[in-house]
C-alpha cells in the first residue's frame, strides 16, 4: 500500500471518528505532557544544582588526611615534592596547590558603597591559588604585588549571587555586578581576629583590591596570589612549604576513578564533601524526576488502553467497511497498515499536542516562580530545560503508545473473515 | 477454459443448537460459467446465493470441493494472492452499494489503486468509469449527496476500474426502483456485449431476463431456469 494513498483513507477515516480519536489524542497528550514537563523540570533542577554546586567531572580536591598512619609520623606533606608526584599520576593533565593564609585576618570598612554608607567588619579567611586556576576571570593582574600595594583578590561568584539575592535586599543595599566590583579596594588587617579577639605580633593593615569573580575560585574566604599568602604566611612565622590542598584536574573524566585510587595510594585523601554533596542532591532530583516520569508513563499507557478501546470500537462499526477493502483487493496486511497508520497519526498529534501542553505548563510555572517566590540565591530565570530531544522523545513514545494500543484491534480486523464481514458489518 | 468452476462445492454451518447436526447449505453443487457468459442465479433469501458469490470471489475459503476462478484453483492461494486476484480481475457489486462515506465519488472509483501495486492509469481510467456511467459531473461529490442509483453506479464503476474479466453482483437492483434499475440493468448487457462474464445474484425477473442463462438455487443445488434461459 503506497503511503500517500494509505494517508488518505487514514485521513479520511480519523475525520469520521474525530470525536473519539480527540479523545484519544488527548490522553496521549497529557501523559506526554507530563513525561515531558518532568523531563525538563528534572534537568532545568539539575541545571540549577550545577551552578549551585559547580563540579567539574574532571577535578579533585587532594588534601593531608585529617587522622592517619602517615600524618601521625609526618612524612605526609602536600609541598612541591608532592605536587610534582601528583602531576607524574597518569592521567593528570593539570595540578593546582592551594595555601590557605595561616594567619587571622579582618577587614572593617566604613565608607562610601556604592551610593550607599555602610560600615562592617568581617573575619577574613585567605586562600591562596595560582592565577592559571582562574584564568581569565580575573580582570587585573592576579600576581603578588609586593609589600605595600593592594592584594588582588578574587571571590567566588556565588557570593556575589548570596550577596544580591540575600545580604543587600535585607540591608536595603544595591544589587551589584562582576563589573561594577572589579577595582573596588578595601582594608585589611593581617594578623588580627575579632573572633578570637588577639592581634598578633607584627600585625599590619594593607588593602585588598578586588580582582574578579570565578566559579573556581574556593566558595568560603578571599582568593589571593599563591607568593601573596606565602610571603605573609613567611612574614608571620608560619610554614610556607606545605599546601593545604591541591586541585588536581584529569585530562578526561573516566580517569578520575585511577586518578583517586592512585592518590590514595600516595597516602593522601580527597575532599568530596562539596562534590558529594552536589551528587546526593543531583541524585534526589534524578530520583523525583524518575518517579514523575514513571508517573507520565503510567498516565501514557492508559492512553494507549483507551486507544485500544476506541479502535475495537472502530473497527466493530467499520466492519462492513473492511470487507469491503478486502474485496477490491486489500490484504490483511493493507487492512492492519490502515489501523496502525491511523493510530500513528493519532499518536502523532497526541504527542505534539502533549509537548505544547508541556511547554505551556512550563511556562506558566516559570510565571508562577517569579511572581510568587520570594528571591534566594541562584534563582534560576526557568526551571525548566526543554531539548529538542524532549519533543522528539514526546512524539516517538506517544507514537509508540499509539501503535501498542492499536495493535490488537489492527490484528482483529485483519482478521476479519471478509465474507462475515460484508453479511455482519 | 473455463471462467467459473464449481466442483460438488459443498457448505456447513455449525449445528444451530448444541448437540445438533451441521447444517448443509449446498449439497454438493457444480457449475461451469464459460468465459463472456452472463449468468444469473435466483433462490429464495437463505439459499445461499450470496454465499456462492463470495466462495467465487475468494471471499469465503469455508467450503468443501473445488473451486477454479479464471485458471486459479482458489483453495491453494494465499491471502496475498487472493487478493491480487480480487483486485485486478475480479469486480464487486453489492446491493447496498458499500461506498466510504468520507470519501468523493472519484475517490470511491479509486479505491482498488489503493492496495496492492494499484491500478494502471487509475486517475484516467476513474474518470472514464464515471463519464461511462453518467456520473462525470458527480466526481466530487460524497456518497450522502447522491441517489441510490447514482451510487450503485459509482460502485459499478469502482468495480470495472480495474478492468476484470469477471464482474460479481449481488443483487445490485435490489434497494433501487425499477427505472434506476433498469438503467443499471442496461449497463450489465453493455458490459456483457463487450464480452465480459458476469455472475449475478438476484431476486428479479428483469435482471434475469437479461442474462444468457439462469439458474435457481434450491434445496442445496442448482437448477436451470427454462421460463429465462436465453431470453436476453
Amino acid at each position: 500500500m503506497r503511503p500517500a494513498r494509505l494517508w488518505k483513507l487514514a485521513n479520511a477515516n480519523l475525520s469520521r471518528e474525530l470525536g473519539a480519536l480527540a479523545v484519544s489524542a488527548g490522553g496521549v497528550a497529557l501523559g506526554i505532557g507530563c513525561l515531558v514537563f518532568f523531563l525538563a523540570l528534572g534537568r532545568g533542577l539539575q541545571r540549577v544544582v550545577r551552578d549551585v554546586f559547580p563540579i567539574s567531572a574532571r577535578e579533585l580536591e587532594v588534601v593531608v588526611p585529617q587522622v592517619g598512619i602517615g600524618s601521625l609520623f609526618g612524612d605526609v606533606r602536600l609541598d612541591d615534592a608532592a605536587v610534582a608526584r601528583l602531576r607524574q599520576i597518569p592521567g593528570v593533565a593539570e595540578a593546582f596547590p592551594r595555601l590557605a593564609l595561616r594567619v587571622p585576618a579582618v577587614t572593617r570598612y566604613s565608607g562610601p558603597f556604592f551610593g550607599r554608607e555602610i560600615r562592617m567588619g568581617l573575619e577574613v579567611v585567605g586562600v591562596g591559588i595560582p592565577s592559571a586556576l582562574i584564568g581569565g576571570d580575573a580582570h587585573l593582574p592576579f600576581v603578588d604585588p609586593g609589600e605595600g600595594e593592594p592584594i588582588p583578590v578574587v571571590v567566588n561568584r556565588r557570593l556575589l549571587e548570596i550577596y544580591n539575592k540575600v545580604f543587600a535586599p535585607q540591608r536595603g543595599l544595591p544589587t551589584l555586578t562582576d563589573s561594577m566590583l572589579v577595582g573596588f579596594e578595601f582594608p585589611i588587617e593581617l594578623g588580627r581576629s575579632y573572633v578570637a579577639e588577639k592581634t598578633l605580633a607584627g600585625a599590619y593593615t594593607t588593602r585588598l583590591r578586588l580582582a574578579g569573580f570565578s566559579d573556581r575560585a574556593p566558595l568560603a574566604g578571599l582568593s589571593m596570589p599563591l607568593q601573596t599568602v606565602r610571603r605573609i604566611n613567611a612574614r608571620f612565622g608560619q610554614d610556607t612549604a606545605g599546601y593545604s590542598s591541591v586541585l588536581l584536574r584529569a585530562q578526561r573524566s573516566e580517569q578520575v576513578g585511577e586518578i583517586a585510587s592512585a592518590v590514595k595510594r600516595m597516602g593522601l585523601d580527597l575532599d568530596e564533601s562539596e562534590r558529594s554533596r552536589a551528587v546526593q542532591i543531583g541524585a534526589a532530583v534524578e530520583l523525583v524526576t524518575l518517579a514523575l516520569s514513571l508517573l507520565a508513563a503510567l498516565i501514557t499507557a492508559l492512553a494507549a488502553v483507551n486507544i485500544a478501546q476506541a479502535f475495537h470500537a472502530e473497527v466493530r462499526e467499520r466492519t462492513r467497511e473492511i470487507g469491503v477493502m478486502r474485496a477490491v483487493g486489500a490484504t490483511r496486511g493493507d487492512v492492519a497498515t490502515l489501523i496502525l497508520a491511523e493510530a500513528a497519526v493519532t499518536g502523532v498529534f497526541g504527542g505534539a499536542l502533549g509537548v505544547l501542553l508541556a511547554r505551556a505548563g512550563g511556562l506558566l510555572v516559570d510565571r508562577l516562580a517569579a511572581t510568587s517566590l520570594p528571591q534566594f540565591p541562584f534563582k534560576p530565570e526557568t526551571f525548566f530545560d526543554f531539548r529538542p530531544t524532549h519533543v522528539a522523545l514526546g512524539v516517538l513514545i506517544a507514537v509508540a503508545a499509539s501503535l501498542a494500543g492499536a495493535f490488537f484491534p489492527a490484528r482483529a480486523a485483519a482478521a476479519l473473515d471478509p465474507a462475515r464481514a460484508l453479511s455482519e458489518g | 477454459m473455463s471462467t467459473i468452476e464449481l466442483r460438488a462445492l459443498r457448505k456447513r454451518y455449525p449445528p444451530r443448537e448444541p448437540g445438533g447436526a451441521p447444517q448443509d447449505l449446498w449439497r454438493g453443487l457444480d457449475l461451469t460459467v464459460e468465459e463472456g457468459e452472463f449468468v444469473a442465479i435466483e433462490g429464495q433469501s437463505g439459499s445461499g446465493k450470496s454465499t456462492l458469490l463470495h466462495v467465487v470471489g475468494g471471499l469465503d475459503r469455508d467450503y468443501e470441493g473445488e473451486v477454479l476462478v479464471l485458471g486459479e484453483r482458489l483453495r491453494t492461494l494465499s491471502d496475498a494472492r487472493l487478493a491480487a486476484l480480487r483486485h485486478a480481475r475480479i469486480g464487486f457489486i453489492f446491493q447496498s452499494f458499500n461506498l466510504l462515506a468520507e470519501l468523493t465519488a472519484l475517490e470511491n472509483v479509486l479505491l482498488p489503486d489503493y492496495f496492492g501495486d494499484g491500478v494502471p492509469d487509475a486517475g484516467q481510467r476513474a474518470r472514464e468509469g464515471l463519464e461511462r456511467v453518467g456520473l462525470a459531473d458527480k466526481a466530487s461529490s460524497r456518497p450522502t449527496a447522491l441517489s441510490g442509483g447514482e451510487r450503485q453506479r459509482v460502485a459499478i464503476a469502482r468495480a470495472l476500474l480495474a478492468r476484470p474479466p469477471l464482474l460479481l453482483a449481488d443483487e445490485p437492483t435490489g434497494n433501487l426502483d425499477a427505472r434506476t434499475g433498469e438503467g443499471i440493468i442496461g449497463l450489465f448487457r453493455e458490459l456483457h456485449r463487450e464480452g465480459m462474464t458476469l455472475l449475478v445474484v438476484t431476486h428479479e425477473v428483469r435482471v434475469s431476463r437479461a442474462a444468457s442463462r439462469v439458474l435457481v438455487l434450491r434445496e442445496g443445488a442448482l437448477f436451470p431456469d427454462p421460463r429465462l434461459e436465453g431470453s436476453a
